[in-house]
């Protein structure tokens, strides 16, 4: 292996401006694609901790309430013994919360818009504190100071809202002023509590459009509900890839305990209204989601970043195959007397195969190395640097004013392997004919 | 004595465009082992075609070659390269040193490919070899920075370096100054005589012919067998 090794480095380091060329290409698309998988799988993360923080466990214990056929009641009865079941039976549980949930539409003295209050105790939020950034007034207000008003804790006393810079603008709202939440509750009513705004958070992107939060108790006074109901127990495990699992086994062990279980389908909450509305039923039915469920509707955002990293990718790519093909025909002519004594002298086939192959793959591990490595730099330091995002449309997809832009060891290795192996590949062709030529004719040969 | 290479009624026909070109006529050759044979004949002849016959890298349009007791015509491409590897040394006009590698590494290249030998052996093979054809001092240098002259004996080193039976060696003095030339003869001759390898090649120059145990004539094809020249 190590002469095949020193062939084909004194190969590519004879053809110096060819191997340069062609190295630079190679590590500049490897470096390309970090920083877009990196830009995918800061989106990622980002989705995965605003989720979690505002409107999802890693696996959710909702369900509906329906007292006739029409009704589609996003409440359960009897939190406290689901919490039990949840705690007794869910492995890898970290812990646990249960909020309220609702859709209704807030109503300021200038506008109104529909939302999807969420009823927390902020006592027991240990992450919305920890992801929450309260806005400066001039974020939300024209000619606002640079002071940041209210307060998060200001959530713990009642009739009291937690809105964001979009409402805020949209509402033409400050903190202290008053908003009107109406909704229908289950007895077919309409309903309305008015709330101060207790505080204005920064926004989460498309997530600050209908996420608001208010106290448990005013989401049981606007659904005229008890105490022990609820509308989601909220469940945040160790491992959050264990929570398809997870929510697989809950299903059974709910079913056990005579629990009436939806469908499983993967839509937020407010989705299912008109399904559960149109459904022959009454009584309660439990729905089991999970935290990608609760946003499937944006997993077009992550799908069309990947798609166009991997269609820019994959263009150039092509490109750079077409370019390693070429470059290893001109390297099997340039050599073919040399493939004629070698064959001559010995050598397999296979073995010619192979010292091409060889070429190919250190070209494009060293290239994709290279690649990874400025990649990665470039990533990392974009990163450190919390580059501040100027477009507000990429702040909204991306849900994030910096770009967060991670790489993962795994990711460096994968891309370091399939770039190397498109290499090979590419080269395999132009090696298979150079093993094929007749040692009689490669011997005598002129060029 | 042992019949090293044997070629019965061997004819080679090669296309050009619609014509068909005869390269070698009805050759009925025996080489016996140990033999210090010349073929000799003008360009064009067919002697680099009867080379390549013997030498395992091409098979006739009809008649039969043996090499080794193997009938090279009914072996598939594996089995002609085993052979070529293990009983078959080659010499060529341009040298044909690999030229990423060192003068010591282009030696032991064959024995990589039998891989049979340990790293040492393979080394200590390489060295004695270096001693045989007296360029110890050259062992680490490339061809490119090597005389015509040391680059055949490098070429000799590596053919001998597997010892095989047969050394086949193509104008082995072709692209050397005339005393080079002789010098290279009379090292193949030499190792001819020390170790008992068959040395066939092919020249058309008169003073490399006066060296040869055996000369056998090769004209459009045809053979005539004669005695070396005095």
């Amino acid at each position: 292996m190590r002469t095949y090794l020193i062939i084909a480095l004194r190969n590519l380091l004879q053809a110096r401006r060819r191997s340069l060329l062609l190295t630079s290409a190679l590590a500049l698309v490897t470096a390309l694609l970090i920083l877009l998988l990196s830009v995918s799988a800061g989106f990622n993360q980002t989705l995965i901790r605003n989720t979690t923080a505002l409107m999802s466990g890693h696996v959710n214990v909702g369900g509906f309430f329906k007292n006739k056929v029409t009704d589609a009641w996003p409440m359960i009865n009897d939190v406290a013994k689901i919490r039990k079941i949840v705690e007794e039976n869910t492995p890898g549980l970290d812990f646990i919360i249960d909020r309220d949930r609702a859709w209704a539409k807030v109503i300021s003295e200038r506008q109104s818009m529909f939302v999807s209050p969420s009823g927390i105790d902020i006592q027991d939020e240990s992450q919305l504190p920890e992801v929450i950034r309260l806005a400066k007034q001039s974020e939300y207000l024209e000619g606002g100071s640079d002071q940041v008003l209210g307060n998060l804790a200001n959530l713990a006393k009642p009739r009291q809202a937690l809105i964001f810079v979009a409402q805020a603008k949209r509402l033409g709202v400050d903190v202290g002023d008053y908003l009107t939440i109406t909704a229908s509750t289950g007895a077919g009513r309409t309903n309305t509590v008015d709330v101060t705004v207790a505080a204005i958070a920064k926004d989460f992107g498309f997530m600050s459009n209908w996420n608001l939060f208010l106290p448990k108790a005013d989401i049981h006074d606007l659904y005229q509900t008890t105490d022990d109901a609820s509308s989601v127990v909220m469940i945040y495990l160790k491992d959050p890839d264990q929570a398809e699992k997870v929510m697989g086994h809950l299903r059974g062990v709910f079913e056990k305990e005579g629990y009436i279980l939806m469908d499983h389908q993967p839509a937020p909450f407010f989705f299912k209204f008109e399904t559960v509305a149109g459904e022959d039923w009454t009584g309660q039915k439990l729905d089991l989601t999970i935290w990608s469920d609760e946003i499937s509707f944006m997993s077009w955002i992550s799908q069309a970043l990947d798609v166009i990293s991997f269609s820019l990718i994959g263009i150039l790519m092509i490109i750079i195959a077409i370019g390693i093909m070429n470059s290893m025909w001109i390297s099997v002519r340039e050599r073919t007397r040399e493939i004629g004594t070698v064959r001559a002298i010995g050598m397999t086939r296979f073995r010619v195969l192979k010292m091409f192959m060889t070429e190919a793959l250190l070209l494009g591990f060293v290239a994709t190395c290279l690649g990874t490595l400025l990649g990665t730099l470039s990533a990392l330091g974009i990163d450190a640097a919390q580059w501040q995002i100027p477009s507000e449309a990429v702040r909204a997809i991306l849900m994030s004013d910096v770009l967060h832009m991670p790489v993962s060891a795994a990711q460096m290795i994968h891309v370091i392997w399939i770039f190397t192996l498109i290499t090979g590949l590419s080269a395999l062709w132009p090696a298979f004919r150079a093993s094929r030529l007749q040692p009689v004719t490669a011997i005598h040969h002129a060029g | 004595m042992e019949n090293i290479v044997e070629l019965k009624q061997v004819v080679k026909e090669y296309p050009l465009g619609k014509l068909t070109v005869r390269a070698l006529s009805d050759i009925n050759l025996t080489i016996e082992k140990g033999e210090f044979t010349v073929i000799a004949g003008p360009s064009g002849s067919g002697k680099t075609t009867l080379l390549n016959m013997v030498g395992c890298v091409d098979t006739p349009s009809s008649g039969s070659v043996t090499v080794r007791g193997q009938r090279i015509e009914q072996l598939g491409d594996r089995a002609r390269t085993q052979l070529r590897l293990a009983e078959l040394g080659f010499i060529f006009q341009t040298f044909n040193l690999i030229p990423d590698l060192t003068a010591a590494q282009n030696v032991e290249f064959p024995l990589l490919l039998q891989g049979t030998l340990t790293k040492k052996e393979r080394q200590r093979r390489v060295a004695e070899l270096f001693e045989l054809v007296d360029l110890t001092p050259q062992i680490k240098q490339r061809p490119n920075e090597l005389s015509g002259g040391q680059r055949q004996r490098v070429a000799i080193a590596r053919a001998l370096v597997t010892q095989p039976g047969i050394v086949l060696a193509d104008e082995p003095t072709a692209n050397l100054d005339s005393v080079t030339g002789l010098n290279i003869i009379d090292l193949m001759k030499d190792l001819n005589q020390k170790r008992q390898t068959t040395f066939i090649f092919s020249t058309h120059d008169q003073r490399v012919m006066q060296h040869a145990q055996r000369v056998i004539q090769i004209v459009d094809g045809c053979l005539s067998e004669g005695a070396p020249a005095s």
